[in-house]
């Protein structure tokens, strides 16, 4: 290994009022020009490590450390923040919150400036800094005009402009759809190397190919395991699934094989690897879903939508054209598309945040729209809306009187109120904090309470807007249990994401929205097949059925499950 | 675009180096509340509208959408003024009309038409300097010509760049509301409880964002040196003092003129 960076030593970080720790004991070293990909469940401690690594903890934020991390020979507690700051930058996840001028030029040159840049030297470094990123021409743009994904691309120019040593990026593509992700690591690419780069991502079937080793931290703060890889998530795959961190898709494809017999020898991480493997193996592949259900429904509608088109008061263009999308009741339905492409906006039509004209949208045969009759106490009673973030729709201070909310406004009996919030609660698991103020529960259970507080009066649609941002594997998992067992109760569920792996997974059908029009609309699997398509919608296929279409003729046969199959050894279901 | 906010164009007007702009603005607006007449006021209005106008190349129905809700808000300022004139004040009043308990004179009827239109040239001035002023350039204008400390001034732009964001939120938070069953209803002690229920997740959300920010600026060592180099400097040329010269001698002559014609009654000394 060449010289070491960073090198951190049995470091611990606790925050004032805190009992426990965010990081333990956490000694590790990375090379000069290497990237190291920081995994871990939520709460295990990452952005504490990122702060604490740039030296913002506890020059700025107050913490207790002991131990020491060394970044580029400087100790972060006691060097100053200039000289820390110098070397070591950070992209943060929300592209909203770490702008602070106005324009593209004077974003990039902010951080110039704090480091007393001479002017003259400025526009080079700008011009430099914003061709890396392939935002070259753009000097003058305002940030409002940007997209998601030039958001964060500027963020990493600003960046870049300061010539750090160290670049640290704190899970750059949450908000990002899946086309601007695969753009923002493509971009990365070429920096390997050039600079240390840490990496925070759930995303890792987009950046794994980038990286050197992997970090795992464990939900206490100290660090699981550390290696290439291929080694780490060979060694250590049944613990990194228990803490519920992501692992690529191939290679959890390919531990599923391991475990039947069939070993593909190295462990693929990516489609090209798995392609390979596969074919070495000549393990017969169809594409069939290992778990299509039949939709136990009679046909009846959830949710209709007739050629819907809404343009906002202050909007230029016009956010929904001629929209029609039909959800099947019972099911679980997913809605797809790019950034901006009006998924919200349709989605709350459904519930009339945006009141439809009469005759335009449907739920469970009834117009919805105001003018049709339809008030908004009926509706509510007939949907339930989920928020992207949960605080929003918090209207009490009791977690029990939230789940009573909805039941009081229409005036339930009390004893019937009581029964019905003690089984929301034992269903959502939050018993245990019936009193508590919503505000102060932790981000999952802010989620499940909103999720409860929507079913309190016997909804049968569920409108759930991004629902798996930013989650880890295990919340992940335990969110789509959850949505089955409503399913189970004739619940239908529509929920709208940037996650492809999860639309092939769980959603029986799929709608896909592209600049305000449904151009798709149907199976998951029949979806993933059409290059063009997809291209329109900027939309990926998930690996696995990458590997499944690269290996295969893709005869895609709705009647038997979609699965790889290696002989009878593995039918891993997708 | 938003009413009352910054226009974008190139013009004299948007060139002029903002802290001299505003302290044009600012000697404007003391002679104006020296001013007790109508007239002053009302030419003030006039030529600063024109200029905005002419100089400033702000288009007149830009100017008149910011301005009418305006017109209409000092239209109560002008009856109460009128109605609750001390008659007994004026030496030798026109009465025009007796309302029940009220008295309507000629002298009311200035003064209030005075008071509006002073608020109204106030307003005026405010849109002259808003509407040319691109706010970027202002908040490096007040660190770098009017000294105000850059953490100051960046706080600022910062408050400035987080506005789009707060309607949205907000906006976001109502229709979260309604989603839940929460009507708009009952009165103003509904609304006042509504308001109450807006303002924890906005704050939530605002602290939590303004944090963000800070975390994200403080990353990029703001703050971490004394001073600062900046990648644009503004500058004062002739023509901002110009400007301001002519503004100042602009207003002496409105002044010297006003009072020649006798119409700046009551100037300068206030009523007792």
């Amino acid at each position: 290994m060449s010289r070491s960076i960073i090198e951190v030593n049995n470091l611990s970080v606790r925050y004032p009022l805190r009992r426990e720790p965010a990081i333990r004991n956490l000694s590790f070293k990375v090379a000069q020009g290497e990237t190291v990909l920081i995994l871990g469940p939520s709460g295990s401690g990452k952005s504490t490590l990122v702060l604490t690594l740039n030296g913002l903890i506890p020059h700025d934020i107050e913490a207790e450390v002991k131990g020491h991390a060394l970044v580029a020979a400087l100790d972060t507690a006691t060097a100053s923040l200039e000289a820390l700051t110098s070397k070591v930058g950070v992209v943060f996840q929300d592209p909203e919150a770490q702008f602070c001028t106005l324009t593209v030029a004077d974003e990039v040159a902010f951080g110039l400036e704090n480091l007393n840049v001479p002017r003259e030297e400025m526009d080079n470094r700008i011009r430099r800094a914003l061709e890396q990123v392939g935002l070259e021409g753009m000097e003058h743009r305002s940030l409002l005009r940007l997209s998601g994904g030039e958001k964060q691309r500027l963020a990493l120019a600003a960046i870049l402009a300061m010539k750090p040593e160290i670049i640290i990026l704190d899970e750059p593509t949450a908000n990002l759809d899946p086309s601007a992700t695969a753009a923002f690591f493509r971009m990365l690419a070429p920096l390997r190397g050039k600079h240390t780069i840490l990496i925070v991502e759930h995303k890792l079937d987009e950046c794994i190919d980038l990286v050197d080793r992997v970090l795992v931290l464990t939900p206490g703060g100290s660090l699981l395991t550390e290696g290439a890889p291929r080694d780490v998530f060979a060694t250590k795959s049944a613990r990194l699934r228990e803490y519920g961190v992501w692992v690529p898709q191939v290679t959890e494809w390919a531990l599923t094989l391991r475990s039947r017999g069939v070993v593909m020898n190295p462990l693929p991480l990516t489609v090209e690897e798995a392609v390979r493997a596969a074919h070495l193996l000549e393990i017969p592949v169809s594409l069939r879903r290992g778990n299509a259900r039949t939709l136990a429904s009679d046909g009846a509608l959830a949710a209709q939508v007739r050629s819907l088109s809404f343009t906002y008061p202050i909007g230029e263009r016009p956010a929904l054209r001629s929209a029609s999308m039909e959800v099947p009741g019972g099911g679980l339905f997913a809605l797809v598309g790019p950034n901006g492409s009006g998924k919200s906006t349709l989605a709350s039509h459904l519930i009339a945040i945006n009141p439809p004209p009469p005759g335009k949208v449907f739920v469970f045969g009834q117009d919805v729209s105001p003018e049709a009759g339809m008030s908004l106490a009926r509706l509510t009673e007939l949907v339930g809306y989920v928020f992207q973030n949960p605080e929003h729709q918090f209207v009490t201070d009791r977690v029990y009187d939230e789940l009573a909310y909805g039941l009081r406004v229409r005036g339930y009996a009390e004893e019937e109120i009581h029964a019905k919030v003690q089984e929301l609660l034992e269903d959502f698991q939050l018993e245990a904090l019936a009193e508590a103020n919503p505000f102060t529960l932790s981000q999952g259970q802010k989620r499940r309470l909103s999720v409860a507080t929507m079913l309190a009066v016997g909804q049968k649609l569920l409108v759930l807007d991004e629902p798996t941002f930013g989650q880890d594997r295990l919340t992940t998992d335990r969110m789509v249990s959850r949505w089955r067992r409503l399913q189970e109760q004739g619940i239908t569920v529509l929920f709208i994401t940037h996650n492809m792996r999860l639309v092939l997974d769980v959603a029986e059908k799929v709608a896909v929205l592209s600049e305000g029009r449904i151009i798709y609309q149907g199976e998951a699997e029949r979806l993933y097949g059409q290059d063009e398509l997809l291209r329109r919608a900027r939309l990926m296929p998930p690996p696995l059925y990458q590997v499944a279409r690269a290996l295969e003729g893709t005869e895609i046969n709705r009647s038997a499950p979609l699965t790889i199959d290696a002989d009878d050894a593995g039918d891993h279901r997708l | 675009m938003g009413l009352f906010s910054y226009y974008e164009q190139d013009s004299f007007l948007h060139r002029l180096n903002p802290t001299i702009k505003l302290l044009a603005i600012f000697l404007a607006v003391m002679v104006l509340t020296l001013a007790q007449d109508p007239y002053t006021p009302g030419t003030f209005l006039a030529l600063v509208l024109l200029t905005l106008w002419l100089a400033g190349r702000v288009p007149l129905k830009v100017i008149g959408r910011s301005l009418w809700p305006l017109v209409v808000l000092t239209l109560p300022f002008f009856v109460f003024n009128t109605l609750y004139f001390d008659v007994g004040r004026a030496a030798n009043p026109h009465i025009w009309l007796h309302l029940g308990p009220w008295i309507v004179a000629r002298e009311g009827a200035v003064s209030g038409l005075a008071l509006s239109l002073r608020i109204l040239a106030f307003i005026a001035c405010s849109l002259f300097f808003i509407a040319t002023t691109d706010p970027s350039d202002f908040a490096l204008s007040l660190i770098q010509q009017g000294h105000v400390p850059y953490r100051f001034g960046y706080a600022i732009l910062v408050a400035y760049r987080f506005l789009p964001l707060w309607t949205e939120e907000l906006a976001a938070i109502r229709a979260a509301h309604r989603v839940r069953g929460v009507g708009g209803n009952g009165g103003w002690r509904g609304k006042l409880r509504q308001f109450q229920r807006y303002a924890i997740p906005l704050l939530a959300s605002a602290i939590r964002k303004s944090e963000r920010v800070a975390i994200a600026m403080d990353s990029k060592a703001f703050g971490a040196m004394p001073d600062r180099t900046y990648y644009r400097e503004l500058q004062v040329r002739w023509s901002d003092w110009a400007f301001l010269i002519s503004a100042l001698v602009l207003l002496a002559a409105i002044f010297y003129l006003l009072t020649v014609l006798g119409l700046t009654s009551g100037f300068g000394s206030l009523p007792a």
